[in-house]
């Protein structure tokens, strides 16, 4: 039984799925139930269920508002640093509750990993950047794993020809795309299961985007990956699976092909084919 | 009332008079279709107003500037002119006095006396050998000089007397006299008979005597006085018209009113920041100009100011006193002031910066709105009520505590209470100035570190603090230049021996104290003494000027990098 499944079955208030079971051998890495997220008074999400499987990207699409990128952040629960937020509703993460009182949101954001719409470098140099992640969760021994792990995760986020030769210079002095892709190695260093990513190119011009939808490809292979995107071409490009949101709901979800080729709601059809968003 | 006071307010009327015309005049232009004009029709008015008052305001206040001088050299120009013949009889009778060529023989003498005199004491001043002999004999020399030169004012005075009896006891007589004793006056007492002469004519003030020579100094001021207050009153009136009408006339459909007023404006935004940095540049010259005063007075021994380690000024009060140069060795007063200040800074900088961590990282919005004012609310209570707070209550505290402890010799004016107080002062300066900083720090930084599993104090200390660090300096900087600039605290509370101590319980004096001291009260202003508060002063200038150019350049570096 797949935690979607148990999720299923123990819940009491029964929403209308909107997931479409992909033919194949996926296994669910996150699992949501219901979850709603209110600013102050304000919602932001209402009721999003959504099974996520492992080992693949899945991109969440919709127009500016949606909440798309709310229920993205209530995945890690960086939620809980703005002050008024409130979130309901199960998040499971390999069949474990994320919103649990005795998950420490520190050790769970080591094993859920996240990259923003701008790169964010750490005022450090591009060594400690990377380092930073093992270092404060105290995942190297001495200073040769140290050395290793930091290698490993800059050739793993298609960096470290770059800068082998520099890395003790500021991270702010790379140009935006080896930005963005040092703050993915920093994420990498980590070794989460999942790594979130808020519009990871919007910043980006179309050659470091090219660059990091490779990357994006190639971390399939070990990670589960959700981006939040406006693109609907890099959604189209990078993805699996997709999801469309509107007005804080989840209005679609399904393999990207055939949400781009075959939407079922009228909503979905006209955000794809530029109506409206 | 004066009549330029009416002048200008007759000019104001008219400068609204200016703008109506020219609103009006842009609509005649335009032939009633304003949107003919190039310029909406108020900037035809605002123009056209400026055209009118400005210039003619202008030449009022150039009148008032220099009207007074004016008028005083024209009219005591004509009464010299009057006094000629007794000019002339007064330097006949000067070069026959029997008295006074003995006196001009005994003064040459005097003189080289000295001049020898002072040559055996510097050369006996090099040599090291004793030099309070030839000290002794330059003073009485001195005073000797000046005891025959007081006697030649003597004599000049009585033959200046005997001569002014000789105009005729009427108008011609006072004016003439007038003339003379503005002549033969020093440039001082020139300006004290203009103001009395003035007081007596115009009732400007009081006059200190009543003569009849100034009552006719007085009245021959009068007729230039009216003449130019008319004059310039017509020529002001004259201009305005002119310019009213003159710029009537330019204004057509194609007449850029709009973008010329733009010109006008930034002219005189230029003007106001020109004054700004004027009186800046004014006063550092000031400064710059009396220490050099003062430098010449002790001979130009600028080492032993500025590394001389004894602080007495107070020994060369008069000129003609004995060993008259004081010890201006100021290294004790640099000192008192790096100790005060270190103290305030080991007092605000952990206080304040906490303080301004804890309010833009852990206070929530509702605790901040209202911690912020609060803490600001120190940085607006008059340091002199600090200085009370210091003397009073913390000086005693800490003297009563030291002697508990076993230091006996404590005294109330301490560095270490000045110091504290000053900076408790100082700690919203910095924790403001920190929490600017520390909030300017992108939210994305601080989510980066929460998103890799800092927790709040790890994102806090190794990614805000880093990312604030150059604005953090800059802020603690500033505050050192306020706190060696601050002077009510330290005098109240410091006391003013000038101690070369690191010993925070003893009393310090800082420059600020100093200054106050060297300059407050009844003072020569020609006293090696008194300008050596200048030399302070500019040390002092330069001293801060320097902190805040560091500060700004550190603050600066920051904001490129985040903004």
């Amino acid at each position: 039984m797949t935690a979607y499944e148990k999720l299923q079955a123990g819940a009491s208030v029964r929403q209308e799925t909107l997931y479409h079971p992909v033919e194949g051998s996926y296994t669910t890495k996150v699992a949501t139930k219901n979850v709603t997220v209110h600013y102050g008074d304000k919602s932001a999400l209402n009721g999003v269920s959504i099974e996520i499987p492992a080992c693949t990207v899945t991109s969440f699409i919709g127009p500016s508002g949606c909440g798309k990128s709310t229920f993205l952040r209530s995945i890690n629960r960086m939620n809980d640093t703005i002050d008024n937020a409130r979130v309901s509703g199960s998040i499971l993460i390999d069949g474990e509750e994320v919103n649990d009182r005795n998950v420490d949101p520190v050790v769970l954001r080591a094993r859920v990993g996240m990259v923003f719409q701008k790169p964010n470098p750490f005022p450090k140099t591009i060594y400690e950047n990377v380092a930073y992640g093992p270092r404060i969760h105290g995942l190297a021994a001495d200073k040769d794993q140290l050395d290793a792990i930091v290698e490993t995760s800059l050739r793993k986020a298609g960096l470290w020809d770059e800068v082998a030769d520099r890395l003790d210079q500021p991270g702010t002095s790379l140009s935006g795309g080896q930005q963005q892709r040092l703050v993915i190695a920093r994420a990498i260093a980590v070794n989460p299961e999942v790594i979130l990513m808020d519009e990871p190119c919007s910043a980006l011009d179309p050659i470091a985007t090219a660059r990091i939808e490779e990357l994006i490809d190639e971390l399939r292979e070990n990670y589960t990956l959700i981006i939040v995107t406006h693109s609907m071409a890099q959604a189209a490009r990078v993805s699996q699976m997709t999801a469309f949101f509107h007005l804080g709901s989840l209005v679609e979800y399904g393999p990207t092909e055939e949400i781009f080729t075959n939407p079922r709601d009228q909503r979905t059809q006209d955000y794809i084919t530029g109506r409206f968003g | 009332m004066q009549i330029s006071v009416y002048v200008a307010l007759a000019l104001l009327v008219l400068t609204a008079i200016g703008y109506l015309v020219g609103r009006r005049q842009a609509f005649v232009a335009a032939a009633g279709r304003p949107s003919e004009l190039h310029s909406l029709p108020s900037y035809y008015g605002y123009y056209l107003a400026l055209w009118t008052g400005v210039p003619a305001l202008i030449l009022l206040a150039l009148y008032g500037l220099t009207g007074t001088s004016l008028v005083n050299t024209l009219a005591m120009g004509e009464l010299e002119r009057e006094a000629a013949p007794l000019i002339r009889a007064y330097d006949t009778q000067l070069a026959q006095d029997p008295d006074l060529s003995r006196l001009n023989d005994a003064i040459a003498q005097l003189e080289a006396d000295a001049q020898v005199a002072r040559s055996e004491l510097d050369k006996a001043r090099r040599d090291g050998g004793e030099v309070a002999a030839y000290q002794r004999s330059l003073g009485d020399l001195t005073v000797e000089l000046n005891r025959l030169q007081g006697e030649i004012s003597q004599v000049q005075d009585r033959i200046a007397a005997s001569i002014a009896v000789r105009a005729p006891d009427n108008l011609a007589g006072d004016r003439a006299r007038a003339g003379f004793e503005y002549w033969r006056a020093t440039p001082d007492r020139r300006d004290l008979f203009l103001t009395d002469a003035r007081a007596l004519a115009f009732g400007e003030g009081f006059a200190s005597r009543n003569s009849s020579a100034l009552i006719a100094a007085g009245d021959a001021m009068r007729p230039w006085d009216e003449m130019f207050r008319w004059s310039s009153a017509g020529l002001a009136m004259a201009m305005a018209l002119g310019g009213l009408t003159w710029m009537r006339r330019q204004i057509t459909v194609t007449f850029r009113a709009r973008n010329r007023l733009e010109g006008v404006v930034s002219f005189a935004l230029f003007a106001m920041s020109g004054i700004a940095i004027l009186t800046t540049l004014g006063i550092v010259l000031s400064l710059l100009f009396e220490s050099i005063r003062f430098f010449a007075a002790i001979d130009w021994r600028i080492h032993e100011f500025l590394f001389g380690l004894q602080w007495s000024p107070q020994i060369a009060i008069r000129a003609d006193q004995v060993g008259q140069t004081g010890a201006f060795g100021a290294v004790p007063l640099f000192a008192g002031t790096a100790l005060i200040t270190l103290v305030a800074m080991c007092v605000a900088v952990p206080v304040g910066l906490f303080a301004a961590i804890y309010l833009s990282e852990y206070a929530s919005s509702r605790f901040r709105a209202i911690a912020k004012p609060v803490l600001e609310i120190l940085a607006g209570v008059p340091t002199v009520v600090y200085g009370f707070f210091a003397l009073l209550t913390v000086g005693p505290f800490i003297r009563d505590a030291a002697v508990l402890l076993g230091y006996e010799d404590a005294v109330t004016q301490s560095a270490l209470s000045a110091g504290l107080v000053m900076g408790i002062m100082i700690i919203p300066f910095v924790s403001s100035l920190s929490d600017d900083v520390i909030n300017a720090v992108p939210q994305s930084l601080r989510d980066g570190a929460y998103a890799m599993g800092a927790t709040k104090s790890e994102a806090v200390r190794h990614v805000v603090l880093p990312a604030a660090l150059p604005g953090i300096v800059g802020a603690i900087l500033l505050a050192v230049s306020r706190a060696i600039g601050e002077t009510m605290i330290v005098v109240m509370a410091a006391g003013q021996g000038a101690n070369l101590t690191a010993n925070p319980l003893e009393s310090v004096t800082t420059i600020t104290v100093q200054i106050v001291m060297l300059i407050t009260g009844d003072q020569e202003f020609e006293s090696a003494k008194t300008l050596s508060a200048f030399a302070l002063a500019l040390v002092l200038f330069a001293l801060t000027l320097f902190l805040n150019i560091a500060a700004l350049r550190v603050v600066e570096r920051f904001r490129e990098r985040y903004e």
